[in-house]
């Protein structure tokens, strides 16, 4: 067996070993290699900047601890955003199994700005019917959510005195990592009651979304690690937060990982076309 | 009778549902906001008879003993567990259900899980992605550019390629998707309308 058949069957533990090494090196040697801010992610802090002081942002977290990396760091960059500028936080989510993370990011966040709970952000939970659960809070969030995620009534609020249906809430970020998610508050949300949608995506996922921007109907995108990292940089660079970075932390080790599968593809195809001709 | 009474009813309710969408006046409204409480409504039945669905499916797998059973042990053990769980301490921060359930089970399973895709796409990628014809040569530089363009070290290769990236998913990535969407819109009217008026009856189920 030649070496180029020998490298077609290569052991496929080398390849995780040489992966695992290169993914793990730059979390703990930063290569520092920046992070810019691109239009799409640029367009999302605008439109969270351009909420007035006093008035919500919605988030939807409709995502699971599997999407965790690319999507948490969102969530927290927005909240940061948000509370910075006296913007006030109404979170919800369409997944269920996100709902330990929302809670995680409310009991964190909100604190480190002074926020108080009721008064400056609000979670209100899961619920099962996407559509229904949408349509609903176009017409009455109360009819939907009666008590919140803690099970506090909503009447009991102050918050929520102030924001009774989606016609309320200026702005909202829908971070998703698959179906429901952002095109259904697109479908029911932004169609129905004119509510105006930003999404965070999987970068996988990435490339689904970008129809609806070109349309309009999409605020703006924040496509998987990148965009996270792009948005924690633009809060960053506003002073809105010193707090560690963990997506820009995650670029690197990003980028190393998008080079060995390209060289992987690199070497599996000269493998395959050397030992094709050969064996003509 | 059984089914034309459900087919009459899809009948007169898509109809209304459509007419409903184009008239702002307060009845009108006051009726959408109605139906909306039907659908949570219908949706709790159906997260019974999924549940249902679950269990039986699984137990025959273990009656037939088909392969991979045991899983189905994993599966049913899971649900009631988790159902006892949730049913009897509630699903509040703090108790059991996202205490131990969510955070440490679920959150360090899924993330697992997610996490060694790297690997298994790394090694597929070697072993899988071929430029063996002109179609998967145009596939594989497409991948190539936007996965180089999507990270920081592609803009230090060459300052142009997040450009480069940008401009793949924005007008031919675009394009396709946007006619899949066209597609599958007017694929779901057609068969929305089918349902309608009662030509699609797959819905009622079996029986007479």
């Amino acid at each position: 067996m030649g070496f180029w058949e020998r490298l077609l069957k290569i052991d496929r533990k080398i390849i995780f070993i040489v992966m695992a090494v290169l993914v793990l090196f730059p979390l703990l040697k930063p290569l520092g290699l920046g992070v810019g801010s691109g239009p799409r992610a640029k367009a999302v802090f605008d439109a969270v900047d351009s909420i007035p002081p006093g008035k919500t942002l919605l988030i939807s977290v409709d995502f699971d601890p599997a999407s965790m990396p690319e999507l948490y760091p969102m969530l927290v960059a927005l909240m940061r955003h948000a509370f910075a500028r006296d913007v006030r936080v109404l979170l919800c989510g369409l997944w269920i199994t996100g709902a330990g993370l929302a809670d995680k990011a409310v009991t964190e966040i909100a604190p480190e700005y002074g926020k108080e709970y009721g008064r400056d952000v609000v979670y209100l939970g899961w619920k099962a019917g996407v559509d229904a659960v949408i349509l609903g809070m176009g017409e009455n969030i109360k009819n939907v959510f009666s008590v919140d995620y803690y099970g506090h009534p909503l009447d009991s609020l102050p918050m929520m005195q102030e924001v009774t249906r989606l016609r309320d809430i200026p702005f909202m970020v829908a971070i998703s990592a698959g179906t429901p998610g952002f095109s259904d508050w697109l479908l029911y949300g932004h169609s129905r009651y004119g509510l105006r949608v930003g999404a965070g995506v999987t970068a996988v996922s990435a490339a689904d979304a970008y129809p609806y921007l070109q349309t309009g109907q999409l605020t703006g995108l924040l496509a998987g690690m990148k965009g996270a990292a792009e948005y924690e940089v633009l809060v960053q660079r506003h002073n809105y937060s010193k707090a560690y970075m963990p997506a820009v932390a995650a670029m690197d080790s990003q980028s190393l990982a998008h080079i060995v599968i390209l060289v992987l593809v690199v070497i599996g195809n000269i493998a395959f076309f050397v030992t094709r001709k050969r064996g003509r | 009778m059984r089914r034309t009474l459900p087919l009459a009813i899809c009948l007169i309710m898509g109809i209304v549902m459509m007419v409903q969408f184009f008239v702002p006046h307060p009845i009108s409204v006051g009726f959408y906001d109605l139906t909306t409480k039907w659908i949570r409504i219908v949706s709790a039945f159906a997260l019974v008879l999924g549940v249902g669905s679950l269990i039986l499916y699984h137990i025959d797998r273990l009656q037939r003993k088909r392969p991979g059973w045991a899983y189905s042990i994993v599966t049913l053990i899971a649900l009631v567990g988790t159902a006892i769980t949730g049913l009897g301490w509630g699903v509040k921060p703090g108790a059991p259900l996202q205490e131990i359930i969510f955070k440490n089970i679920l959150v360090p399973l899924n993330a697992s899980m997610f996490a060694i895709l790297a690997f298994y796409m790394a090694s597929a990628a070697y072993r899988a992605f071929r430029a063996r014809t002109k179609e998967a040569a145009l596939l594989l530089i497409a991948a190539f550019l936007v996965m180089l363009g999507m990270v920081p070290v592609g803009a230090a290769i060459w300052g142009k390629l997040p450009d480069v990236a940008e401009w793949i998913l924005s007008v031919p990535n675009m394009a396709a998707k946007r006619a899949i969407l066209f597609g599958v819109a007017l694929g779901a009217i057609a068969t929305s309308l089918k349902v309608i008026l009662g030509i699609e009856r797959g819905w009622l189920g079996g029986g007479k």
